[in-house]
């Protein structure tokens, strides 16, 4: 069974029929759409760093460098006005960020700890810093893209991006996608080994695995999947900015992951779905919403031993 | 103070009601003013103000909106440029916003004419000045009440010339503001004959100016040109003095230099020279009017921002009272709107036909804690809109 | 570049170093020995300098006002140890952190509601203004020459602390053996919470001293907290030698970077983390 935890279950079965059927609901206010469309692009980032970090042991503030390049690759490759075919493009931006990710993973997973943290952080600034203070990339204010892409796939066109509820069927599918290709990698061989380095990598390098192998290949597939969401991203008002790439954005999605459940993956869903509920309730109350937003924060951490799906887990395992 | 206040509205109201009881065709929707600005954050003072100013003049205008209602519909961007294309969603597909006003940051700017140019909404820019508002991204749904980045530092270069200044240096932030301001002050000055011994771009928002300012004096240029606002404003100012250079080389700058920062520079800013469009020292009767109405109902003075926000509450009031409270034909929106000319604290303006105020630009010196204006550097100054195609 | 602007750039970066040292220093200190990350460091940098302004707008004297000032967040330190910092000691890191950033958004709400969010200045003292003059165009501020002074002084303070007292000796012991210390009897929690307030109190100072020469505005601690986590990282947490070594090394380089090659001047003190990292994985002077 793919999904073996029964809290796990439960969200699934819960949220994905819910968000399927939500747009049929929210027909009139396409801006509901959006805004979930939005909350669950992160939440694939999101996803995608719990991985490496809650899964890998691999821990990261540099993984916003990702989203930003999915973006900004986005931009640098397409043309300014001719349509391309989406799914060509995806492979592309996912490509090139895979390759990038394989040379600065190289250089950066040598380090552990909090230097990993570090070293990290250094190669998102040093990009920011290079869009930043760049006129050619639309510096501090950042760039339009002024075309969607088409998505056909031999002559037939499934979605239509423009359209936000197709938009937001593409993201839900992608979600969906990219919450089972993880728990199948998790289940898979390679997965089992990357748990086994986590857990103890001494022992796993006695038993002849080159370590350094798999948290390489771990990094660069989160990353190509953290680009897959900067991507979406540009692509929703198909507007591009350096603080795609802020170490804030990588603080911001750590947050998710950790609120959510370190390592569940489905957790990183429910993490970012919370705080970003929280945030939007609460900026609508009060003008200084920061302040609930941070108590509620710290309260969370000292209650939720594991995350909001460590907590649910231990209440509802515990009833089996 | 605020009893007058609420006895004009009240006033207002019942007269309004009265309107409303009588089987005239007068709307029972109110319009909806969606404003986005930062509630918090760096800029957040600017929101603030803005804000105020905005409810200032539709509030003292209200007897004159055809009994229409005013509903705020009001949203923190934090000055966060990739919440931008979202909230600006949100104010015209959730709320169906009549007008969105905002923002502070000319990053922001660009994201939310990405969402709103050419829909059925009219967007207000009341502060951020990137150049392509009214430049190659004009629409005719998009307006601007502000400035816009060549404006006030074009001025400052013919100001430089006549004061026979031959060599300066130019220094900002490395962003489109920052850029384009020194761009502007470039423009007329090499123009007259005048050289730029060097441009200085400090990575934006960086405020560690020590190395820079070492470097400037090393130069020694006959002034120095420079476009900085809000706290890099005042830690520039200061550091200028502080290392001696400001009786030795003249400081001049974009009026934002010296904007709602004078208190926190102190002795520092006394005889820096500033263009903009707007002084808190303005003599005329509408500004003072302004000055004192604002400082009684929000406790505090008032600024340039209070000026823009206000401005733009003056340009919706106007388009409402011409348009008799029928703003249905967006179409006879802007156009009333674009023929407007606006009676602000700042002197009368009109639009360009990029939709941008054309407007005078003042010379302004510290003196004695406050911009004395000297003269009109420029007036009627009109920006030259290259790109647009309105 | 002449030698006379060498030597003024090389005095501007010695002192912005010595500030980054100020402020990282109660960082490291905090890491080295209880392990904790407190990302709420820079937020405290910003209290010090909001303190210093309101008391100095309500008593008129800056050294009154700094005094208030850092015995405050002592008090603040204390109770932030106390009351959240102390219950998740056993947990790990990541929750530690997820914390300390709850704590940066309670701390910049705080400051929106109490001082506002218009920049705030704060005069140089009059016993500490005026320059002494290095050419015929440039002064340095003697007040900024007094803040170095400073920062030499609690640096000399805090390796006599560390080397050459029974607290520091605890200090020392409890970077390398927590349990060891705890089974000897010393009273580790009470040790958590004197180094954990005196930590956060040295970013106070920091942004006290800062003050007359700075802009005191919102978002001033995140700004600041990053260049200070470059700078413990290449020093090796923990260690102050290694910060104080670092944090010199970070304000030359990010001093001379924006003359020398000002396009990529911004990116520097990463470029240099990171090429340090993959030199020296533990930093320059890890413990």
């Amino acid at each position: 069974m793919l999904f073996n935890k029964r809290t796990e279950r439960i969200f699934i079965w819960v949220f994905f029929p819910l968000a399927l059927l939500l747009p049929l609901f929210l027909e009139q206010n396409t801006f509901y759409v959006s805004k979930l469309t939005s909350i669950m692009i992160f939440a694939l980032f999101v996803m995608s760093l719990d991985y490496l970090v809650g899964r890998c042991g691999l821990i990261t503030l540099g993984h916003a460098m990702f989203y930003g390049l999915g973006g900004y690759l986005f931009w640098m490759l397409a043309p300014e006005y001719t349509e391309v075919n989406f799914w060509v493009y995806t492979f592309y931006v996912c490509m090139i960020a895979a390759a990038i990710a394989l040379v600065i993973g190289f250089l950066v997973l040598r380090t552990s700890g909090i230097y990993m943290i570090m070293i990290t952080l250094a190669f998102a600034q040093m990009a920011f810093y290079f869009f930043s203070d760049s006129i050619e990339f639309g510096g501090n204010d950042g760039l339009f893209i002024y075309m969607k892409p088409e998505t056909s796939i031999f002559g037939l066109s499934l979605f239509d991006l423009d359209n936000p509820i197709h938009f937001y069927y593409l993201c839900l599918l992608s979600l969906f996608n990219t919450l089972v290709f993880f728990k199948l990698l998790i289940r898979s061989r390679f997965g089992r080994v990357v748990d086994a380095i986590h857990q103890n990598p001494g022992r796993t390098t006695a038993l002849g695995y080159n370590i350094f192998m798999f948290r390489l290949m771990s990094y660069v597939i989160a990353s190509a999947l953290g680009a897959y969401a900067g991507y979406l991203f540009t692509l929703q008002y198909g507007f591009v900015n350096p603080s795609m790439l802020a170490w804030t954005t990588s603080g911001s999605a750590l947050v998710m992951s950790i609120l959510g459940g370190m390592g569940s993956i489905y957790g990183a869903i429910l993490g970012t779905f919370v705080y970003e509920g929280l945030h939007y309730g609460l900026e609508h109350l009060t003008e200084h919403w920061m302040l609930f937003m941070g108590i509620l924060i710290i309260a969370m951490v000292m209650v939720f031993k594991n995350g909001i799906a460590g907590y649910l887990e231990k209440l509802l395992e515990k009833r089996s | 103070m605020f009893k007058t206040n609420t006895l004009r509205t009240a006033v207002a109201a019942s007269l309004a009601t009265l309107t409303l009881s009588t089987p005239v065709l007068a709307s029972d929707e109110p319009v909806k003013v969606g404003i986005m600005l930062p509630f918090s954050g760096v800029y957040a003072a600017l929101g603030d103000a803005t804000r105020n100013g905005l409810k200032m003049a539709l509030q003292e205008k209200s007897s004159e909106l055809h009994g229409r209602k005013i509903e705020f519909i009001e949203i923190d961007t934090e000055a966060r440029p990739e919440r931008a294309p979202e909230i600006a969603s949100s104010l015209l597909d959730r709320s169906k916003a009549d007008f969105i006003i905002g923002p502070v940051h000319s990053g922001v700017a660009m994201g939310m004419l990405k969402v709103l140019r050419g829909k059925d909404t009219v967007m207000i820019v009341p502060n951020a000045g990137a150049g392509p508002v009214t430049g190659p991204l004009c629409a005719p749904n998009v307006f601007r009440t502000s400035f816009s980045s060549w404006q006030p530092s074009y001025p400052m270069g013919k100001v430089a010339l006549d004061k026979g200044y031959k060599n300066v240096v130019t220094m900002s932030w490395n962003y489109g503001m920052g850029r384009e301001s020194l761009d502007a002050f470039e423009e007329s000055f090499t123009a007259g004959g005048g050289k730029i011994v060097k441009q200085m771009l400090v990575p934006f928002p960086q405020t560690e100016f020590q190395s820079y300012l070492s470097e400037i004096a090393s130069l020694k240029p006959d002034a120095v040109f420079v476009f900085f606002a809000g706290g890099g404003a005042v830690k520039f100012v200061k550091d200028y003095d502080a290392l001696g250079l400001k009786g030795k080389i003249p400081l001049l700058g974009s009026g934002f230099l010296t904007e709602g920062t004078i208190e926190a520079q102190g002795a520092a800013a006394e005889g820096v020279m500033t263009t903009l469009h707007y002084a808190d020292t303005l003599d005329n009767e509408l500004n003072n009017r302004f000055r004192t109405s604002y400082k009684e109902q929000f406790g505090k003075p008032s600024d340039l921002y209070a000026v823009q926000g206000y401005d733009t509450g003056l340009l919706i009031a106007n388009a409402l009272n011409q348009l008799k409270g029928d703003i249905s034909d967006r179409d006879a929106l802007i156009n009333t709107m674009a023929n407007t000319t606006i009676n602000s604290p700042r002197g009368d303006f009109t639009f360009s036909k990029a939709h941008n105020p054309v407007q005078n630009i003042y010379l302004r010196t510290v003196e004695n804690g406050e911009n004395k204006v000297i003269e009109i550097a420029s007036p009627m100054l009109e920006d030259p809109a290259r790109g647009c195609k309105l | 570049m002449t030698t006379s602007l060498f030597f003024v750039q090389l005095i501007n970066g010695l002192q912005y170093g010595l500030l980054l040292f100020l402020i990282a220093s109660g960082l490291t200190l905090v890491f080295g020995v209880m392990g904790i990350l407190n990302l709420a460091h820079g937020s405290m940098f910003m209290v010090g300098a909001y303190l210093a302004w309101y008391f100095f707008e309500h008593t008129g004297s800056f050294g009154i006002s700094a005094l208030i000032s850092a015995a405050i967040a002592l008090l603040i330190g204390i109770a932030m140890e106390r009351g959240l910092i102390r219950h998740l000691y056993r947990r790990n890191h990541l929750d530690q952190v997820l914390l300390t950033i709850g704590m940066i958004f309670v701390f910049n709400a705080l400051q929106s509601l109490l001082w506002g969010n218009d920049p705030l200045g704060v005069p140089v003292p009059q016993a500490l203004s005026g320059a002494i003059p290095l050419n015929d165009v440039l002064e340095y501020p003697i007040y900024r020459i007094f803040v170095a002074l400073l920062c030499i002084a609690i640096a000399f303070v805090m390796y006599y602390m560390i080397n050459k007292t029974r607290l520091g000796m605890l200090i020392r012991a409890g970077e390398s053996n927590r349990e060891m210390v705890e089974c000897l009897g010393i009273d580790i929690r009470r040790l958590y919470t004197i180094v954990f307030a005196i930590g956060v109190m040295l970013a106070a100072i920091a942004g006290v001293a800062s003050a007359p020469m700075s802009s005191i505005m919102p978002g001033m601690g995140e700004h600041v907290l990053i260049t200070c986590f470059v700078v413990v990282v290449i020093g090796g947490m923990g260690s102050i030698k290694g910060a104080f070594v670092a944090a010199l090394l970070v304000g030359l380089v990010d001093t001379f970077s924006s003359v020398l090659v000002p396009q990529i001047s911004s990116m520097m003190i990463y470029i240099l983390m990171a090429f340090i990292l993959l030199i020296k994985p533990q930093g320059l002077f890890s413990s």
